[in-house]
């Protein structure tokens, strides 16, 4: 009941003039108008209730689609691979044996299992998938932090967009290195992390700091006049020095400040406490977190890679399970915290691999369909969209392409896709182009 | 029996050339599928095909195409008979459901086309090879937007034949917000600037640029005076968009930029004075010629380019390996201490062998894994091509295939990567879309023998007058140490679809690099003379949207490694690199070895993508580190440096002010800068002091007036 009330549109009169013109151009191409009003009403519903925080979980390589949430049980031994499937908390959906923790928060989760694009090297692929443009020479659009930091800047202390510990590949483009995230470096999961150079250099304190940026607008200014060229405001340093004065802001990154059952409970392993991280800093007010996970490029021997992690391993610490404890840790606890509704939680990599197993044990890149898991923000949970066919090739329905995620996403964060940005050369790219509303999601 | 013979062999002939109104498979039933994109890499064009119909990229692949279409699927995909019932027209129009949607009506030109061919028997005949396509516009070059024009295309064949294929290329824009291509080949220019046009015919890619003017200088021919190229084509290309150039930079800033970019190190104090005092009118031009040539001759030269090439080969160490490194790095710095030519080099790196801890350019070929990568980075180095998509299939954006691709690596596959580099006996690579050994080619251009070593043709291959592959993008490197981007960007991607933005200036700068025996000092001396080398950064009415066209100086940030020197030359107190015991950053050049330092500053990693200069200002991660870090900190607190030393001695303010400025801005402090500072720092409180000169020298460093050149 409840949950219906919230799937409801508030408003159903939404529809201008134009839109009813356009609905008639529309059902000339055979879309029923119950089927545009249907989509209508789904694009406004969420973007009544939008996300004020996401994190982004970037498995970079290409995670299989075959091993994770699209198991293809039936299917021959050389496309079956090593796992088996298992219930969920979700009667009929079914996710990898490794990911046995997630299982018990699928509930939280909705799976597309029909993702699609034509890009199956690394990099052109990573940049399609996090920032929904096909990768050009002429322009590198920014990756959806970069974007959503450039769209909504904060004025507080905390940045408005960290990377744990690397940015990768979700960059800024042509927003320019002010809009790069700001990345923690190390390991959270070592004692000693600390993200450095967070305190004052011994001997200079706030005043001396203030008198420093009073003496460099000083400099940049004189600089400006003797060159004849344009002052720039420098966004860095004024961010730089927002988060230096503000002992609230910097604790922010200090994991010794979570209890140790809470420590635990994600694990001692670099994903999980990069994941901690991840919800200690949203708590306390980062809109947008990436957390940078290598790794998935398998090629070769998914048992000891995707299982194992090192040959003999008696409990598994490979790729999967690794992923599992800090993943599922991270919905339960935000869920508890009452912050999932308004984080939105993406886990994705480049592309999936190949269906059939390479002589190595292995998968190829294969981007035709792969999986992506999305949670919170206003996602439905306990769902699967889209489909892919018998042996995990290609979409079966629902094709959705990282153009429509990227619509999606950015329409779940309160931004409209059409919002336009501007290049250095003062040219007006929408945020999203081509892309769709992904049916169902909310 | 001889007539029988020759009966048969006639009716052969007839049966594989064209008749005069047969259509052609190759020249005109691919170019209509590739136009309505049933070739694309997001339809059958993919490596696996899409609905179990699989084409080659972009038609790349003609007989395996005319297979694919005519014999597989149990030929159900074209019906002799009833032309109209095959799938091949029945799916794009429509008819029949097709993943791809309605490309075309069945009374379009495509359907006719295919329809007529299908009709003739949807034979292949053997047709002559494109050996040209060209592509003219009524207009490239326009007063205002919006504007149009039309375009037409003609291909000459290897037989002679020309023929105008206007509708059977795919014509597509590079930023179809600045440039659309309508119906009917009607090119709409909708954005100031210079715009690209694609045309794609068979196996070729031509690009078109289209301007209109993006500033409001009124026309003029002050190009035409320029004393040398470089300025006459910088000035044409500024005449065409009617970008204003800005006045000259001032002597100082003119000095410290071209020491910088040529050394890679700030002017020293008396360097900076004696210029100030010889300079004049009169004097000007002779004492720039001096200095450079001076600056081309320094040690500092050599410590400089060879760490910029250091990052392009992509050097690095060997766990416990020491010496290769070293070599390698040595070999570099004497090519250019020698300024011995390039094409030299070019023909080191890619063919010797022996001990690699002794011969530098053996280890080319250690800084890769396999002979895949050695021919991407023989590829990307030599000769600004990115080969990585052939791996896969067909360059889409280029003229390279999969053969081009595995067959260059076959090149190199027999090359043992260990510490005596040899030319073996065992090695090959599968050319992975026959799936059989790939057979040694020179890229674009013919299949070698299996047996033999043929890297000594690779170098000719990229060396080769015509092409001119390797000196383009080594001055295209040279252009981008100086001007701060690449008339083509990324900087070794030179690609057909992704044209500089002056043809013409590469071209030239290449044919004099190479007619000049490839020496590096020959083109750095003559971009740095320039004019256009010594604009300003001043800002006029017109030319603030110029981001490539040079109208005048845009400032960039120093990389990192040359930061950190500076920031050790202005202190004097020198900075740990890596736990090891470099004098300078700049010696430093094991891209596998983390550093601190560098690192937090955003220094280049390890990598394809890499690209030596940062876009803009530093971001959060270095600004916390320049703040709080100890790399400025540190050394102006260090009781040795500049700074605490000046403050011992207690020289007077105005002393210690000039001195900042000279050694850090490179010119003097004028009267009231001079009179702002002494104010602002006097103190009776000697402790205090010492604080304010901290303040101040910080402020100074992390200034833009010092770290953009």
């Amino acid at each position: 009941m409840d949950k219906n009330m919230k799937q409801r549109p508030v408003r159903c009169d939404g529809v201008g003039r134009r839109d009813l013109l356009k609905v008639g151009l529309l059902t000339g191409w055979g879309l029923g108008l119950s089927q545009y009003f249907a989509r209508v009403a789904d694009a406004q519903l969420q973007q009544r209730q939008t996300a004020k925080a996401c994190i982004l979980v970037w498995l970079d390589g290409g995670p299989s689609h075959l091993e994770t949430f699209d198991l293809k049980p039936d299917a021959p031994a050389e496309v079956r691979g090593p796992f088996r499937p298992i219930a969920t908390n979700v009667p009929g959906i079914q996710y990898c044996e490794l990911l046995n923790q997630t299982a018990k928060v699928a509930d939280k989760l909705t799976i597309l299992r029909s993702l699609t694009s034509p890009l199956g090297e690394h990099g052109l692929a990573n940049q399609y998938m996090l920032t929904g443009y096909e990768p050009s020479p002429a322009l590198v659009h920014p990756s959806y932090g970069a974007a959503w930091s450039h769209l909504q800047p904060t004025s507080g202390a905390l940045p408005g967009y960290v990377a744990i510990p690397k940015a990768g590949s979700a960059g800024a483009g042509f927003l320019g290195s002010a809009y790069e995230p700001f990345a923690t470096q190390g390991d959270p999961a070592q004692p000693s992390f600390r993200v450095p150079d967070m305190d004052f250099f011994p001997g200079v304190d706030v005043e001396r700091l203030d008198r420093r940026r009073a003496y460099l607008e000083q400099f940049d200014q004189r600089q400006a006049e003797f060159e004849r060229s344009a002052p720039s405001s420098d966004r860095a340093f004024a961010q730089a020095y927002r988060l230096v004065t503000s002992n609230e802001a910097k604790s922010a990154f200090d994991l010794s400040q979570e209890p140790q059952d809470v420590r635990a409970r994600y694990g001692p392993r670099t994903f999980g406490q990069s994941c901690l991280l991840a919800r200690r800093l949203v708590e306390r007010g980062v809109p947008f977190v990436t957390i940078n996970y290598s790794g998935w490029d398998t090629h070769a021997d998914l048992v000891l890679q995707l299982k194992e992690g090192y040959s003999g391993a008696k409990l598994g610490v490979g790729l999967i399970p690794t992923f599992d404890l800090g993943f599922s840790a991270l919905l339960s606890d935000l869920s508890e915290r009452g912050l999932l509704e308004q984080t939105l939680v993406v886990a994705m990599g480049e592309f999936g691999r190949t269906p059939k197993l390479n002589s190595q044990g292995g998968r190829d890149h294969w981007p035709r369909v792969f999986s992506v898991a999305m949670a919170g923000g206003g996602v439905r949970g306990g769902q699967v969209i889209g489909s892919s066919d018998r042996m995990g090739e290609s979409p079966r329905d629902q094709p959705i392409t990282p153009k429509d995620l990227a619509f999606s996403v950015f329409t779940l964060l309160g931004l409209d896709p059409n919002t336009e940005l501007l290049t250095p050369d003062g040219r007006p790219v929408p945020l999203n182009q081509g892309g769709q509303w992904i049916q169902g999601l909310t | 029996m001889l007539t029988v013979l020759s009966w048969s062999w006639f009716s052969a002939l007839v049966f594989l050339a064209p008749h005069g109104d047969d259509i052609c498979f190759d020249r005109e039933i691919i170019p209509v599928l590739t136009k309505a994109g049933c070739n694309a890499g997001s339809c059958h064009g993919a490596a696996a095909g899409r609905g179990d119909f699989r084409l080659s990229l972009f038609g790349s692949n003609p007989a395996a195409d005319h297979r694919s279409i005519v014999d597989a699927f149990q030929g159900r995909r074209v019906n002799r008979h009833q032309p109209d019932r095959s799938l091949l027209l029945r799916k794009p129009t429509g008819e029949l459901e097709h993943g791809g949607g309605q490309l075309f009506d069945l009374d379009a030109s495509e359907s006719q086309i295919i329809l007529k061919w299908i009709g003739q028997g949807a034979q292949r005949h053997a047709a002559p090879p494109l050996e040209r396509l060209m592509v003219t516009a009524e207009q490239t070059q326009f007063e205002s937007v919006p504007n149009q024009t039309n375009v037409r295309a003609e291909a000459t064949f290897a037989d002679g034949t020309r023929r105008t294929i206007s509708e059977l290329v795919t014509f597509s824009s590079m930023d179809s917000t600045a440039l659309r291509v309508g119906s009917d080949r009607e090119i709409q220019l909708l954005r100031p600037g210079q715009h690209v046009l694609l045309a794609r015919y068979m196996d070729h890619v031509e690009a078109v640029q289209f301007s209109a003017p993006m500033g409001n200088a009124p026309p003029n021919a002050l190009w035409e005076k320029a004393e040398n190229f470089v300025d006459r084509e910088i000035l044409k290309k500024l005449n065409e968009l009617r970008l204003p150039p800005s006045p000259l930079a001032n002597d100082t800033e003119w000095l410290r930029r071209v020491h910088l970019d040529l050394t890679g190190r700030l002017p020293a104090i008396d360097a900076v004075k004696s210029y100030l005092q010889s300079v004049n009118d009169t004097t000007r031009t002779e004492l720039r010629e001096k200095i450079v040539d001076e600056l081309l001759n320094s040690s500092a030269y050599v410590d400089y380019w060879a760490w910029r090439f250091a990052g392009d080969l992509r050097m690095r160490s060997f766990p416990n390996e020491e010496q290769p490194l070293a070599a390698y790095h040595d070999w570099l710095r004497e090519i250019i201490k020698q300024d011995q030519g390039f094409d030299r080099l070019a023909r080191l790196l890619l063919t010797s062998d022996g001990d690699s801890h002794v011969i530098g350019p053996a280890n080319f070929g250690r800084m890769v894994r396999d002979a895949r990568e050695h021919a991407e980075l023989v590829g990307q180095f030599f000769a600004g091509v990115r080969l990585g998509c052939a791996n896969c299939h067909d360059h889409p954006l280029d003229r390279w295939t999969q053969d081009d691709y595995h067959g260059l690596a076959a090149v190199f596959a027999r090359v043992q990567r260990s510490r005596h580099v040899r030319f073996g006996e065992r090695g090959e690579v599968t050319n992975l879309r026959t799936g059989e050994p790939a057979t040694p080619r020179i890229p674009g251009q013919r299949n070698l023998p299996a047996l033999g070593d043929h890297r000594s043709e690779v170098a000719d291959w990229v060396l080769d007058e015509q092409q001119d592959l390797f000196a383009r993008v080594m001055v295209n490197r040279l252009w981008k140490a100086l001007f701060g981007r690449g008339l083509v960007e990324p900087v070794d991607d030179l690609r057909l679809t992704n044209p500089a933005t002056h043809p013409d200036l590469l071209a030239l700068l290449a044919r004099d690099f190479a007619a000049n025996g490839f020496r590096l000092r020959h083109t750095l001396r003559r971009l740095a003379l320039s004019q256009s080398y010594a604009r300003s950064k001043e800002i006029l009415p017109g030319n603030q949207a110029d981001d490539r066209y040079y109208s005048r100086a845009f400032p960039r940030p120093m990389e990192p490694a040359i930061f950190v020197d500076a920031i050790q030359d202005v202190t004097e107190i020198s900075e740990p690199i890596a736990q090891a015991n470099f004098e300078r950053a700049i010696h430093f050049v094991d891209s596998s070895l983390p550093s601190l330092t560098l690192d937090a500053l955003g220094r280049c990693q390890l990598g394809p993508s890499c690209d030596a200069t940062p876009t803009g200002t530093y971001n959060l991660s270095a600004q916390l580190q320049l703040l709080n870090g100890a790399v400025i900190n540190q050394k102006l607190r260090d009781p040795r440096g500049r700074l605490q030393r000046q403050w011992a001695e207690n020289l007077p303010l105005d002393q210690i002010v000039q001195e900042w400025y000279l050694v850090a801005l490179s010119r003097s402090a004028s009267p009231t800068e001079l009179e702002h500072w002494t104010n602002e720092l006097a103190t009776d409180d000697r402790q205090e002091q010492q604080k304010r000169l901290e303040d101040f020298a910080w402020s100074l460093l992390n200034s833009r007036a010092f770290f953009e050149r």
